[in-house]
């Protein structure tokens, strides 16, 4: 689909994913859509299922054939600590099919400010927040349809996460690219997407866009997460 | 009262801490931000005793602070814990230290403010939620009625909704135990809700002390006002109208 | 990385100068009259005083302590290791020769325990817990636990014996190694398919794995590029030990199968109470095992620098 001159991307769709561990349940039959270049944010207390929908919903998605990207919540669970960054980044261009060399590291590490980075070091040469940085940038290679952050601030001081999260905001937008944010914070999803799914026990209880769960949450997960989204907003 | 008099603090041949000076009256609450390696856990180890300052004093009423048994709460709930036994003697221990006798009804009581049900401590760490483990982490802490507790990250292993309700427990026995709390936290959000006064620390300096009025109004330029800043960006506070 | 190199180098040689010092002086000072059993390994009889005293001059075992060690220890500098004092042979060229049969019987020992212990841990941590994974397991535990000294009359008694496919007593083909080093190289099998199985799966429950199977990097590229570092350094460990291993078996195994080679010397020299010989032995060993030790260190730090960082 060429519109113009600009390359209109696919709505994702995912139905009826689910998933067990040890013959229990942990997510029930669930279904998304994202319209193109939307931002989506899954929320809900630790235990609600959000991370394992997250995960299903990257390896379905995958198996449709659409390019996915993930950032997991920590860099320590992106990165092997034995290998360097340019063999992470050769890895990750290998992966998507694309030459040694081909992606444009340079505009994504001016994009995401770690041009000063050595690539010879391995992960723990870099500071965290570059790590975390890196992996953003690994994960933007070849523009995917989508990118999915796994509480991607939570490993960060707040100072460069704020930093991070607008960078990669800006980035997102110029190159149409969908987002998923999964977090129990909704004080931090309220601030990046425009589309709430609330998960609870396995189930995606609510979904709406941002500005109606905040003002008339409908369900009692949503309404607990709405009160206790900022510090500031309980009756202290 | 807690006093910290301009103390310097050496971890290895590093100037870990230099500068800082405080105090904390009791029934008060005094929050320390700063970013990871900002000298935060350094403090709490100077304070309790583990370090020494090369410069300066500190102490609490005159006396030194361990003579006051200060407590701490720790960031990881589960680890805090012996993983064999239950929880009822770990809880125990501070008391036990002192030989002192079982005080049960004020297990009873503790329990009733921290909304867990006293069962819960004949179990083993692993089979609570983080959340619970959490609250069992303070019982511990207040058990012996310490006048000083020291809370190294207490909520950033609790999800948002968890730390909130910690937090409001934690501020409920404080107006009825009267105890000083120093609490050590990357969360601004919860250090201007929950505190007297906030200090930044930043390279083993503080930068400010404020009260939190004054933070969220009017930071001292440069890294407050980004710390501050960038809480708003991540949904932690909302900005000043 | 030239400091730590050093570092390295450094304490090589102080560990070679210990265990010169502690041979000569365990040697010296060992009960019993070292110059009556010396004469009795030369004239094989019942000897007067007399000569008894005459071979400790000879030998230079009438000095004190001190001047002994130095005068043992300046030519060891230049490799001389001295002359054996039952035969008065130089002792370098025996030692050589008892070299070149244990030296190639322990490499392929070595090699034989690798060629099974891979294949057979890869197996077994294809699948942990299940039926393949627990045959797997059971043999490396029953080659654990027979001893090598029984394992070796089995071979003989089955491959010599009643197929009569491979000769059993001495050394003069090559062939005449293969029962050797299969005794050898099953005991160490044993003991290194349990390592590497379980450092693959150590390496397996990594955080990052996830992550990098779901960028899409295939199966075979994950296993070579990243569980086979992580689980090579728990294995690398292991082969310091495994080589003290290799060279104890590898006297048990001479002595069993007849061979020459380094334990058969050893054996020889200590109840001739040879002291220059034994020293020679216990040297080589050290030697042996401190280079293999600083190559390990080596090694160490060339996957995982950190180790190197962690001890600066």
């Amino acid at each position: 689909m060429v519109s113009g001159s600009t390359v209109t991307k696919l709505a994702l769709r995912v139905s009826d994913l689910s998933a067990m561990r040890s013959g229990r349940t942990i997510l029930y039959p669930t279904s998304l859509n994202i319209a193109p270049a939307e931002r989506i944010g899954i929320v809900g207390s630790s235990g609600s299922g959000k991370s394992t929908f997250g995960h299903a919903l990257i390896d379905d998605l995958r198996r449709q054939g659409h390019s996915v990207a993930q950032v997991p919540q920590s860099p320590d669970e992106a990165l092997d600590p034995l290998r360097s960054m340019a063999f992470h980044w050769q890895e990750a261009e290998r992966a998507l099919g694309l030459k040694p060399g081909t992606a444009d590291r340079e505009a994504l590490f001016a994009t995401l400010k770690i041009e000063k980075g050595d690539m010879r070091k391995r992960p723990w040469g870099w500071s965290r927040g570059m790590q975390q940085r890196f992996v953003i940038a690994m994960a933007l290679i070849g523009a995917p349809d989508l990118i999915v952050l796994d509480e991607p601030t939570s490993a960060l001081d707040p100072v460069v996460a704020a930093a991070t999260m607008q960078l990669l905001d800006q980035h997102l937008t110029e190159q149409n690219i969908a987002m998923v944010l999964i977090t129990h914070d909704l004080g931090l999803a309220s601030k990046w997407v425009s589309k709430l799914a609330v998960m609870q026990d396995g189930h995606l209880v609510e979904e709406a866009a941002t500005q109606d769960i905040l003002n008339t949450p409908q369900t009692k997960a949503a309404q607990s997460l709405v009160a206790h989204r900022n510090w500031m907003a309980l009756p202290c | 009262m807690l006093t910290v008099d301009t103390i310097a603090v050496k971890r290895g041949s590093k100037l870990a801490l230099q500068n800082i000076a405080f105090t904390l009256a009791a029934g008060k609450t005094l929050a320390v931000v700063g970013e990871s390696g900002a000298g935060k856990s350094t403090l709490i180890a100077a304070i309790l005793g583990f370090l020494k300052p090369i410069q300066g004093q500190i102490a609490w009423s005159g006396q030194p602070v361990r003579s006051c048994r200060p407590a701490l709460v720790m960031q990881e709930p589960r680890a805090a814990f012996n993983p064999v036994l239950p929880l009822r003697r770990s809880v125990l221990e501070p008391v036990v230290a002192a030989g002192q006798s079982v005080p049960e009804a004020r297990i009873k009581r503790l329990c009733d403010g921290l909304e867990i049900k006293e069962e819960i401590l004949e179990r083993r760490p692993n089979e609570v939620s983080i959340g619970q483990a959490q609250r069992v982490g303070i019982l511990r802490a207040l058990i012996a009625a310490p006048p000083l507790v020291l809370f190294d990250e207490p909520l950033s292993a609790l999800d948002a909704v968890t730390q909130k309700h910690t937090a409001r427990l934690i501020r409920d026995l404080q107006a009825e135990e009267g105890f000083a709390a120093l609490i050590v936290t990357h969360d601004l959000g919860y250090a201007v809700a929950h505190s007297d006064e906030i200090a930044v620390l930043r390279a083993g300096q503080i930068e400010e002390i404020s009260t939190p009025q004054q933070f969220v109004t009017a930071p001292k330029a440069g890294y407050c006002q980004a710390l501050r800043d960038a809480a708003i960006a991540l949904g932690g506070l909302e900005a000043a109208a | 990385m030239s400091k730590t190199l050093f570092g390295l180098l450094l304490r090589t040689l102080v560990v070679l100068a210990g265990t010169a010092f502690l041979t000569f002086a365990l040697l010296w000072n060992a009960p019993g009259d070292p110059a009556a059993a010396i004469a009795m390994a030369r004239f094989d009889a019942l000897l007067s005083q007399e000569v008894i005293d005459q071979v400790r001059e000879e030998v230079g075992l009438n000095t004190s302590f001190w001047p002994a060690f130095w005068s043992w220890l300046g030519p060891l500098l230049c490799f001389d290791f001295g002359n054996s004092a039952v035969t008065g042979r130089p002792v370098w060229p025996d030692l050589w020769g008892a070299m070149t049969y244990t030296f190639p019987l322990a490499f392929a020992g070595l090699m034989i325990g690798l060629g099974v212990a891979l294949p057979l841990a890869i197996f077994a941590a294809k699948r942990p817990g299940r039926l393949s994974d627990r045959i797997a397991v059971a043999i490396a535990s029953l080659g654990a636990a027979i001893p090598a000294y029984w394992l070796g009359l089995l071979l003989i008694l089955l491959f010599a014996v009643q197929l009569g496919w491979l000769p059993a007593m001495g050394a003069r083909t090559p062939a005449h190694a293969i029962l050797p080093a299969l005794t050898l190289g099953l005991g160490v099998a044993a003991s290194l398919t349990r390592i590497i199985r379980s450092g693959i799966l150590e390496a397996r429950g990594q955080a990052f794995l996830p992550a990098i199977q779901r960028r899409g990097v295939p199966e075979a590229a994950i296993g070579r590029d990243h569980i086979a570092p992580h689980a090579a350094i728990p294995v690398i460990t292991v082969f310091g030990l495994e080589l003290a291993f290799l060279l104890e078996g590898a006297v048990l195994v001479e002595v069993i199968f007849g061979r020459p080679g380094l334990g058969t010397f050893l054996v020889s020299a200590i109840a001739a109470r040879d002291f220059p010989q034994v020293q020679a032995v216990v040297l080589l060993t050290a030697l042996v095992f401190v280079v293999s030790n600083l190559i390990i260190d080596l090694l160490y730090r060339l996957i995982d620098p950190r180790i190197g960082e962690r001890d600066a």
